[in-house]
């Protein structure tokens, strides 16, 4: 009988979990970040809202469906995409607050954005929630995205 | 008999349930007179409670029926981090968009730093595209064009 060891959910482990998104997103492993929630983990990215003439598109969902696409075409659109992490608490619950900027060049359209060659770097504020198993079952991010349709150049509030 | 110090998120809340009554005064009393503010979507970065007061008095001016919804408080050691939805009708201008009477629903995350029964820090985050949206601006270059 094999025994495994789980680390118990604290306001440390929980962080570490977070942390290593992290590391995992610089270094553009979107298998390794979702490996890291669960297979039904909710996924919002509010900013995220594309209006047109029928619908209204949002960054809404799970992470599996919604969360790792995004990943993947942000990663594919900026190819240098990379992360700074300025801040993260956590508490015994699972719930994780963490200041982080994200920047890249833009080489591949983006939305409606051509691409220009631009860099652009923003401040987000992502809340995370880790269940007692250690995995990410929720994530939400907040960002200013006319900051970044201005620092690639992109002008019309769409 | 002294009361004891409010928590963090007592503090928080405090401030929330201010805001939406547009207590303004009530608001800024919870506030560290050196509290530091930074209002991502503004690119503001000051200290101080003047700051944070024209931030809260535009907005509630901006928006008389201002209704702040809250969603989540979250609690993190001395951080307080408060999800709510903004909604209001415009009835002057605000961040440089003039006033259409559109309606506004945005939804924000304002993180606390706290400290001895006052807010010490603000953090604001909201998306500005989704404001001008709201507001009906076509173009960053030229927001006060409707």
């Amino acid at each position: 009988m094999t025994e495994t060891t789980q680390r118990p959910r604290t306001a440390e482990s929980s962080a570490a979990v977070v942390t290593e998104f992290f590391d995992r997103y610089r270094a553009h492993d979107v298998d390794g970040m979702t490996e890291l929630c669960s297979v039904n983990a909710d996924f919002s990215y509010v900013p995220v809202e594309l209006w047109g003439k029928q619908r209204v598109l949002r960054g809404d969902g799970k992470v599996g469906t919604v969360g790792k696409p995004l990943w993947t075409g942000l990663i594919a659109s900026f190819p240098n995409l990379s992360n700074t992490v300025h801040s993260i608490t956590s508490n015994d619950d699972g719930d994780v607050v963490a200041q982080v900027d994200i920047e890249g060049t833009q080489q591949l359209p983006w939305g409606l954005i051509a691409p220009a060659g631009r860099h652009y770097r923003e401040p987000h504020l992502f809340i995370f929630h880790v269940a007692p198993d250690l995995l990410i079952d929720g994530i939400t991010a907040y960002w200013n995205d006319a900051a970044i349709n201005q620092q690639l150049g992109h002008n019309e509030v769409d | 008999m002294t009361s004891p110090t409010p928590t963090p998120t007592q503090t928080v809340q405090a401030f929330l349930d201010a805001l939406t009554r547009h207590d303004i005064d009530g608001a800024m009393a919870l506030v560290h007179p050196q509290v530091a503010v930074t209002v991502h979507p503004f690119g503001l970065q000051e200290s101080g409670t003047d700051v944070l007061r024209t931030v809260l008095a535009d907005l509630v001016r901006a928006f008389p029926d201002l209704v702040i919804g809250v969603s989540r408080v979250i609690t993190t050691g001395d951080v307080v981090t408060a999800l709510f939805k903004a909604e209001g009708t415009q009835a002057a201008s605000y961040a440089g968009a003039i006033n259409q009477e559109k309606h506004l629903d945005i939804d924000q995350a304002w993180r606390f730093v706290t400290g001895g029964g006052l807010i010490t820090g603000v953090d604001a985050y909201w998306c500005q595209a989704q404001l001008y949206r709201r507001l009906a601006v076509k173009r960053y270059d030229e927001i006060s064009i409707a």
